[in-house]
């Protein structure tokens, strides 16, 4: 779907983006992941065509942005960071002009504004003027505009910036109801976000790629071996001793002991597999145990890691 | 292309912009048609339009540059501009519905100024030929500085700024005429031949006598064109040096 190759672009002397290759596949949800200044949105405006590149190539559906850029842009719906938005306007007027722009035939746009309208639920707002719409809606209308058309690819750069938290679920769903039958670039630095909605993750910071892998690959590399979490009542020392007896323990590596007379155990697991021995082994010496859960690195520590800020 | 000239008519009609600035031309062109009936020399109700419009035109430069002054610095403003370089529109197509946009209000502008020859008409005599030739020169001149408005809009953020950067120009065009007749510049005849060239009022002599030079045409739209060229070219550009 979307193919770049080698992105740089410098401002000046400073190198916004260096060298950035990655593919956007068909029908998938890519998170688009880095810190303020990173370059997410230098890099999302260069895909859209706003941008020229310094060098490199960006192929949107076979076209080259640079060389065939009125045919790429044709696929492309664009979410800029600032929905694009005139305030005089209204929601329905806005729609059917922005429909215009997009090269959308005369007969066809009343019906695909109408469409568009029903999908965002923007119907009964069709009269108001934009500028006096709140935030959630202005986003839902900046939405509807960059879907009009049905674009191959949606290119979303921060949607859910100062939504409310049910404003934020909405359109998390309604994204990953577009990732059905579109490719989206979705661009964020929450990283729950990017977890809930994405399939893959490109992970920037200063510029520069640091992985491009699925969220369970990026968490399974690196985490290293897995860590089990073990709460158990009564003597800590006799839960210690049954541990030592299981074969596929690493190390222990931590040991809490709470107040109401449980103790948690960190431990440092060979295999996965290795917990069901563990429970076995548990329940033979008698001992009573209160939860076991397996601890995985969420994408935040990914995230830090990657971004080179260590907690 | 045709939607972008519809919002650009639309963000002048819809809102109260365009008549009030059709509410002050007519009384700019109102004022200068009093004063000429009242230094009027005989009792026959006949007179030289263009000669009201040459004057007019000083005027008229404060009025064009508020038309366009929003043309480009609003988009940039509210982040729109992003919409309008990411559609499939070339940057041509942009300038030039934007150019007629503005070019058709101002068309409407001058229907409204119609008032005052249709009256002298209903009382007096028109010398038509003049007339005619008077509302073409005004419309041609219109043309350049609308060019000229737009490219000071795209190169501003700010539309008041674009405006009065607009509005020194315009004048500074004006003041070719006097500029070209100081004894400085009449001492080089090279200069002089160019300055000449440039200035309006040479023309406009032509246009007030009723007629109507194909040299002065394809000045007026030459000029429009290349200004409007270079509004395509400093967006590209700018495109290039955007930070």
């Amino acid at each position: 779907m979307v193919e770049i190759k080698n992105l740089t672009k410098h401002y000046g002397k400073v190198t916004a983006v260096n060298d950035l290759s990655f593919e956007i596949r068909d029908n998938e949800i890519l998170g688009f992941l880095g810190p303020n200044g990173a370059g997410k949105s230098t890099t999302m405006n260069i895909i859209a065509g706003y941008l020229p590149t310094s060098s490199g190539t960006v192929n949107v559906c076979g076209h080259d942005i640079k060389e065939d850029a009125r045919a790429a842009k044709r696929c492309i719906g664009y979410l800029p960071e600032i929905p694009p938005l005139y305030p005089d306007m209204r929601v329905e007027e806005y729609l059917r002009y922005c429909a215009g722009i997009k090269g959308i035939r005369g007969g066809e746009v009343k019906k695909e504004v109408e469409k568009v309208m029903k999908r965002l639920q923007l119907t009964d707002m069709r009269r108001r003027l934009i500028a006096n719409l709140s935030k959630g809606y202005k986003q839902r209308v900046g939405l509807a505009q960059a879907i009009l058309g049905d674009p191959e690819l949606l290119i979303l750069d921060e949607p859910t910036v100062g939504l409310d938290p049910t404003q934020v679920a909405e359109l998390r769903k309604f994204i990953k109801t577009l990732g059905k039958d579109h490719s989206v670039i979705l661009s964020s630095h929450i990283l729950s976000e990017i977890s809930a909605v994405c399939d893959r993750v490109v992970i920037i910071s200063k510029g520069e790629l640091r992985a491009v892998d699925t969220i369970e690959n990026l968490e399974r590399k690196m985490s290293g071996s897995p860590i089990l979490s073990l709460t158990v009542e009564g003597e800590q020392l006799a839960a210690s001793f049954v541990l030592g007896e299981v074969k596929g323990i690493k190390e222990i590596q931590d040991i809490i002991e709470n107040d109401d007379g449980t103790s948690v155990f960190k431990i440092q697991l060979e295999d996965e597999k290795v917990r069901q021995d563990i429970m076995a082994a548990l329940v033979e010496g008698g001992i009573n145990v209160v939860e076991m859960s397996m601890e995985r690195p969420d994408l935040e520590k990914v995230f830090l890691e990657l971004t080179g800020k260590k907690k | 292309m045709f939607s972008l000239y519809k919002k650009e008519i639309q963000s002048f009609f819809y809102s109260p912009f365009a008549y009030v600035l059709s509410a002050l031309f007519m009384l700019i062109f109102g004022f200068a048609f009093v004063n000429k009936i009242a230094s009027m020399q005989t009792s026959v109700l006949q007179f030289s339009f263009p000669d009201m419009f040459y004057n007019n035109f000083f005027y008229f430069i404060f009025i064009i540059p508020l038309l366009t002054m929003r043309s480009f610095a609003d988009e940039r403003r509210g982040g729109t501009e992003v919409q309008l370089l990411t559609s499939p529109l070339t940057i041509t197509q942009i300038v030039l519905a934007k150019f007629f946009a503005i070019v058709t209000v101002f068309l409407f502008m001058l229907l409204l100024s119609l008032f005052f020859p249709i009256y002298v008409a209903l009382h007096g005599t028109v010398i038509w030929s003049s007339l005619i030739c008077g509302y073409a020169s005004f419309f041609l001149w219109g043309l350049v500085c609308i060019a000229l408005g737009m490219l000071f809009s795209s190169m501003q953020s700010s539309p008041i700024i674009a405006a009065i950067i607009g509005e020194i120009v315009m004048e500074g065009f004006l003041f070719l005429d006097q500029f070209a007749a100081t004894k400085m510049v009449q001492s080089y005849p090279h200069l002089n031949s160019v300055v000449t060239w440039f200035s309006m009022q040479r023309r406009f002599v032509f246009f007030a006598q009723g007629m109507f030079r194909l040299e002065d045409l394809v000045f007026f739209l030459s000029l429009t064109a290349l200004v409007l060229f270079w509004n395509v070219l400093y967006i590209e550009k700018r495109r290039w040096n955007h930070r």
